[in-house]
């Protein structure tokens, strides 16, 4: 019998042989030594092969339910309805509250401070100095939206949907002033809507998270500052990121950082842009999509040399930490925030690592 | 035939995602859309309840992978400038950063690999048997081990040679 070549060798090991072939090839190794160390040879191969292809795979995560008959849209749409949606949501809720207001309740001036944030939005320095295109995109999005608004605002007026629009007014006001202490919510559903309107950073309710789930949600584990006691792990809502997880830790006994680690969403960026600029303009204090296209176009101009064009679209971020592109560890971007100096936050954001089990 | 039933679908789903989600990974490379993807290709297999579900899903997640690719490039072209900026490299210690270097060295190696040879190789690293890598390439049987040969030594060989490229390059 003459020597066994290596596709039948790699069929031999990977056990796609057929009985009677194989039995062949075991008769001709009995007696062949060179075939014997060429064996050898390829199934050391086939075994660094798989190593380096299990080098190249994606996290591991837990298995999905399968829900046939049940077939959900794809992620990439929902992404591309969520933005929109986000902004109807606030600029219905404004109108909803407005037109309530109007109506002279005895609320008013509990609701006031509620509102201000809203509406604020389109007046504030930051936007006037900022993205053309994002007021442009706004604006032209405006006539659509005011529609929707004002059939929902219609309805507002009607004595039960204008309790709820109350209660949620209440709410925002609350957690405006006191972020760390969100208020207990007595009405389930308008929690629902503010977690789109504060679709900025912002720690859920119910802050422990488990680290377990938070590696479920990022994929990944979280990172941390090695050696610092973590005091909290929250969850958070950034747009432009599909998981956002923050972990608070101490670093002694009054200074608390935030490590926030975030998983791009999936979107594509142009989506991004369009969608998340609107969102801009109408909430200046969300860290959104469009802001980090700034700091993103404001590396590449540095990159190329045009230093002016770079300070002045820094000059744009009013927060100390935003000034600095995050670190980036495998799929997630990195950033320390907290009562530090910004030299010092940026040295800790180089000792993070992916936190031990 | 009637095709595949919901109660077989959900099995194969059990025990083919994680394989579809790890073939579809190393054609987009990037998790979140794997996975987007995988789940499409099911969400399709519960409306066209093919015969062969799991040879159907390898080739409709191909299909996918190729189409989302043609995009991607178009979308993302204006973006190499961000993506192709130094990474921050002042922590060459870090793990994590070690992890990912060897991904892109897998993925340069199969790269560097016929579109037949990687595609028989990812095929067969995400479980598919002979009968069914032939199936999907049109290969004639026979041919496979050849092919799974050729491919692994060609992506060990273009691992280490890119290994010890960067090796040289650091001094």
């Amino acid at each position: 019998m003459s020597h066994v070549d290596d596709g039948t060798l790699h069929a031999y090991l990977d056990g796609e042989l057929s009985p009677a072939e194989a039995q062949g090839i075991d008769a001709h190794l009995a007696q062949c030594p060179a075939c014997r160390g060429r064996l050898e040879e390829e199934r050391a191969l086939i075994t660094r092969a798989g190593e380096l292809l299990a080098l190249a795979a994606p996290p591991d995560r837990e298995l999905p339910p399968f829900r046939a008959g049940d077939v959900k849209p794809p992620a990439g749409l929902w992404w591309r309805v969520r933005l929109p949606l986000a902004w109807a949501a606030t600029v219905v809720l404004a109108l909803g509250i407005g037109t309530y207001l109007g109506s002279g309740s005895a609320y008013t001036e509990r609701s006031a401070p509620a509102l201000a944030p809203l509406n604020a939005p389109v007046a504030t320095p930051e936007n006037q100095s900022g993205d053309l295109a994002a007021a442009d995109t706004a604006a032209r999005r405006m006539p659509q939206q005011s529609r929707v608004a004002a059939r929902v605002a219609k309805r507002a007026v009607a004595p039960a949907p204008a309790a709820r629009h109350e209660a949620v007014a209440g709410i925002t006001r609350d957690r405006a002033l006191s972020p760390a202490n969100p208020a207990p919510v007595p009405v389930p559903a308008p929690q629902v809507g503010l977690g789109i309107i504060d679709g900025a950073r912002r720690a859920e309710e119910g802050s422990t998270f488990s680290l377990d789930s938070a590696r479920v949600l990022l994929g990944a584990d979280p990172l941390v500052v090695p050696g610092a006691p973590i005091r909290a792990i929250r969850r958070a809502h950034e747009i432009g990121y599909s998981a956002v997880v923050i972990v608070e830790q101490a670093l002694d006994s009054n200074t608390v950082i935030a490590v926030v680690s975030g998983r791009r969403s999936p979107v594509a960026l142009g989506e991004v842009v369009v969608t998340g600029a609107a969102a801009m303009a109408a909430r200046p204090d969300s860290a959104s999509a469009a802001e980090r296209e700034r700091v993103d176009r404001a590396r590449v101009a540095d990159s190329l040399g045009a230093a002016p064009a770079a300070k002045a679209s820094a000059r744009l971020m009013r927060d100390e930490t935003r000034n600095r592109p995050p670190r980036r560890v495998g799929n997630l971007e990195i950033r320390i925030s907290g009562p530090l100096p910004a030299d010092s936050l940026q040295q800790l954001l180089q000792l993070v690592q992916p936190v031990k089990p | 035939m009637s095709g595949v039933s919901p109660k077989d679908l959900a099995e194969i789903y059990r025990t083919t995602y994680r394989a579809l989600v790890r073939f579809l990974y190393r054609k987009v490379w990037d998790a979140e859309r794997a996975e987007d993807l995988a789940q499409e290709a099911f969400a399709r297999a519960v409306i066209h309840k093919p015969d062969n579900a799991r040879g159907w899903l390898f080739i409709v997640a191909a299909n996918m992978a190729r189409d989302d690719a043609r995009r991607a490039a178009r979308e993302r072209r204006h973006l190499t400038l961000l993506t192709a900026e130094p990474q921050e490299s002042t922590s060459p210690a870090d793990e994590a950063l070690e992890v990912e270097s060897d991904r892109a060295r897998v993925r340069a190696a199969l790269d560097d690999l016929s579109p037949r040879d990687r595609e028989v190789l990812l095929l067969w690293d995400s479980g598919l048997s002979y009968e069914e890598i032939a199936a999907q390439t049109g290969l004639a049987r026979g041919a496979i081990g050849t092919t799974l040969s050729r491919a692994r030594r060609r992506l060990v060989r273009a691992y280490e040679a890119g290994k010890s490229g960067e090796h040289v390059a650091r001094g």
